[in-house]
């Protein structure tokens, strides 16, 4: 479905003529005192339910919709370039919901994959898109996407990310970061074509933090496809957007292309603790839906103290999120998981379990990762991994929130002390035979040990 | 009004949902009232540390640690001009922070500026995508003590470096410590680009400038400081 050039406009041309806001007043004013009237006037104050991780109550989930509603037509969205904010009517955020897809799908041929909204509970197969975009060095791009794309409950594809390009560091906002575009694409399609995965779709630019990488990547010949391949709008937080975000967003109405839209909420930051961090996502999501046309996407909660999303108040909070998203929407929604623990450790397979489940059974279309020992260090990223957290999440289609609460409330304890304080785990050539693409065996074995504890918790792998 | 009144009015103003504005007011009160600066600057602190604190527990928010951060700032631009030089070394320091260029993220900027602050440091924030050079102008011109570069992105970290090159190639080097954070910004990535102090997170970024400006040792510093 192609952007819509009079709603893109309208954005362009509020950027440029809405009402004038400094960040400091939005950050410390605007976006704290608007979501704390909501949460009053929904009564949503310490509703947060750690020792119930994953959310029972519907009614629950709607008033936070309606909360993250008011609080989306309230606020806006600040554009930093411009120091004014894009506001928009809640008849515009509404008719911005109701034109998303409620199905749509990336990839070609036998690789094609379809997107379609999901209901809380829903058995109908949520999709898997991998890896985050982690740093790797520019030799092992190929060797980790290949065995990657090898696991074939991958959906789709979209890191990693190049941190050198033809020995060079890569600098982002600069020309390098325009010719890591294309070299992403074109080391991606080695790996594909390797992997025997010719078709499969991709979210691009893994490798581009501004808007040079999407430049020098889509939609130009060799590079990603308008017709296969979904386009990266990753907004500043909280309700921000910037010339970086609308290049990108031009850029894919020029090729005809569409958008996902992402973003995040801190609990501990500008929107408060759980409860404003679910808040701000869902008002987020209506944004980003509205502003980009997004056919993919949201925003999700991460915790400030750890900097992850998958001890027990952000995954109430993600739950939370996702349910009140696909109770009240039709769009198809995706999370990123943030763990925390790096590759070859218990605790990642155990985040990744919890974090996986939840959001199979609350409603997300799609998820994207790992983001493995939170995308901290260079090479911590294996396929194992990505298969273990695909497999959760395919296999908890169609659990109960219930089950999948009592599961999560198992495993919690085996992880959540740790959360501060994550093991780092190996890197890709530590636990890997980087030739045989084949985990070593201690890797192999931890896999194997966390799978079989999994299923005794309750989570059907085969 | 007597001494310790005003000086509770300001410990209040600082703690307490104020503005600004009455944060200045109550500045020059004190200033007027003749207290010594000492104990002005002193109790201000205390006021703000104990935010800081709060905040540390999780029993506040950003947006409300930031606020008063901003609040200390002015607090301090009203006391400043009042420092004899005997009483040199009532002050932290001064400290040059920014995001380095191409990243636009400022939330964990926002919150090391803040805790800074909250330290009684002088602040002169940049704000994102701040490129080499700018940071190497500013410290120069501010007669700032540390340059403190911040990062959210691997893309972006290269930019760190620079920051450290320029100072080099200037012969500026042993003129400001400088110190690196940031979600991909490890320690030994810190040691790898010459840095003087690396931390974990805002909390222990303030303690680091504390640590450093404490040492008496001229940067760069021969050991990368990790508090």
């Amino acid at each position: 479905m192609a952007l819509d050039r009079e709603r893109l406009m309208q954005v362009l041309d509020r950027a440029h003529s809405g009402p004038i806001c400094e960040p400091f007043k939005w950050d410390t004013e605007v976006i704290p005192q608007t979501i704390a009237a909501a949460l009053r006037k929904y009564d949503l104050m310490k509703t947060c339910d750690p020792d119930n991780p994953i959310n029972q109550d519907d009614a629950l989930a709607d008033r936070f919709f309606q909360a993250g509603f008011d609080v989306a037509v309230e606020v806006g969205m600040l554009c930093l370039d411009t120091q004014r904010v894009i506001k928009f009517s809640r008849e515009e955020i509404q008719r911005g919901m109701d034109s998303a897809p409620a199905e749509f799908t990336l990839g070609e041929g036998k690789e094609k994959v379809v997107f379609r909204h999901r209901g809380l509970e829903d058995p109908f197969p949520p999709v898997w898109v991998a890896p985050l975009s982690i740093a790797v060095e520019e030799h092992l791009f190929i060797p980790i996407t290949e065995g990657i794309l090898r696991e074939r409950v991958v959906d789709c594809l979209e890191g990693p990310s190049l941190q050198t390009i033809w020995g060079s560091k890569l600098r982002a906002g600069s020309p390098y970061e325009l010719l890591a575009g294309k070299l992403q694409a074109d080391l991606n399609y080695e790996a594909i074509r390797r992997a025997g995965r010719e078709g499969i779709g991709m979210y691009a630019v893994g490798t581009a933090p501004t808007h040079y990488g999407v430049l020098g990547g889509y939609g130009i010949p060799g590079g990603y496809k308008p017709e296969r391949d979904i386009v990266l709008l990753l907004t500043p937080v909280e309700m921000k957007t910037s010339y970086e975000v609308l290049h990108k967003l031009c850029q894919t109405y020029n090729c005809g292309g569409i958008t996902y839209g992402g973003s995040w909420s801190m609990i501990g930051g500008y929107a408060g603790g759980p409860e404003g961090a679910a808040v701000s996502c869902i008002a987020c999501t209506l944004l980003l839906y509205t502003a980009y046309q997004a056919s993919n996407g949201a925003s999700f909660p991460y915790d400030m103290k750890y900097m992850g999303n998958c001890g027990r108040k952000a995954q109430w909070a993600l739950s939370v999120v996702f349910q009140a998203l696909s109770r009240n929407t039709h769009i198809c929604a995706n999370s990123v998981l943030n763990q925390t623990a790096g590759p070859a450790t218990k605790m990642l397979l155990y985040e990744s379990a919890v974090g996986m489940m939840n959001l199979a059974v609350s409603g997300a279309t799609s998820c994207t990762g790992p983001r493995t020992a939170g995308g901290k260090y260079t090479n911590f990223i294996t396929p194992l991994e990505t298969r273990f957290a695909g497999e959760v999440f395919k296999a908890c289609a169609g659990m109960s929130r219930a089950k999948a609460n009592d599961i999560a409330n198992r495993l919690l304890p085996l992880y959540e002390a740790n959360l501060g304080m994550a093991p780092k785990g190996k890197s890709f050539p530590e636990c890997y035979d980087v030739e045989r693409l084949q985990p070593t065996e201690e890797w192999q074995r931890i896999y194997d040990e966390v799978k079989e504890e999994v299923i005794k918790a309750g989570i059907p792998l085969k | 009004m007597v001494q310790s009144d005003v000086l509770e009015r300001l410990r209040k103003v600082i703690l307490e949902e104020s503005s600004v504005e009455e944060v200045e007011d109550v500045a020059r009160a004190v200033i007027e009232s003749g207290v010594d600066i000492n104990d002005a600057i002193h109790a201000a602190t205390e006021a703000i540390r104990a935010v800081g604190d709060c905040f540390e527990a999780g029993d506040i928010y950003l947006p409300e640690l930031m606020i008063a951060g901003r609040k200390m700032e002015r607090c301090m631009a009203v006391l400043r001009p009042h420092i004899k030089a005997s009483d040199s070394g009532v002050q932290g320091g001064r400290i040059v922070i920014g995001t380095v260029s191409g990243d636009i993220h400022d939330i964990g900027k926002n919150l090391v500026a803040t805790m800074m602050a909250v330290r009684g440091f002088d602040i002169v924030d940049l704000g994102v995508n701040v490129p080499p050079l700018k940071f190497v102008h500013a410290a120069k011109d501010a007669g700032a003590d540390i340059i403190a570069l911040s990062s959210l992105m691997t893309t972006s970290l290269p930019y760190q470096q620079e920051v450290i090159d320029v100072l080099k190639e200037l012969n500026m080097r042993d003129r400001f410590y400088v110190i690196v954070g940031g979600g991909p910004v490890t320690p030994e990535f810190a040691r790898s680009i010459g840095a003087d102090g690396w931390a974990e997170n805002a909390a222990a970024a303030a303690r680091l400038c504390e640590m450093l400006m404490a040492s008496g040792i001229k940067p760069p510093v021969a050991e990368t400081v990790i508090p």
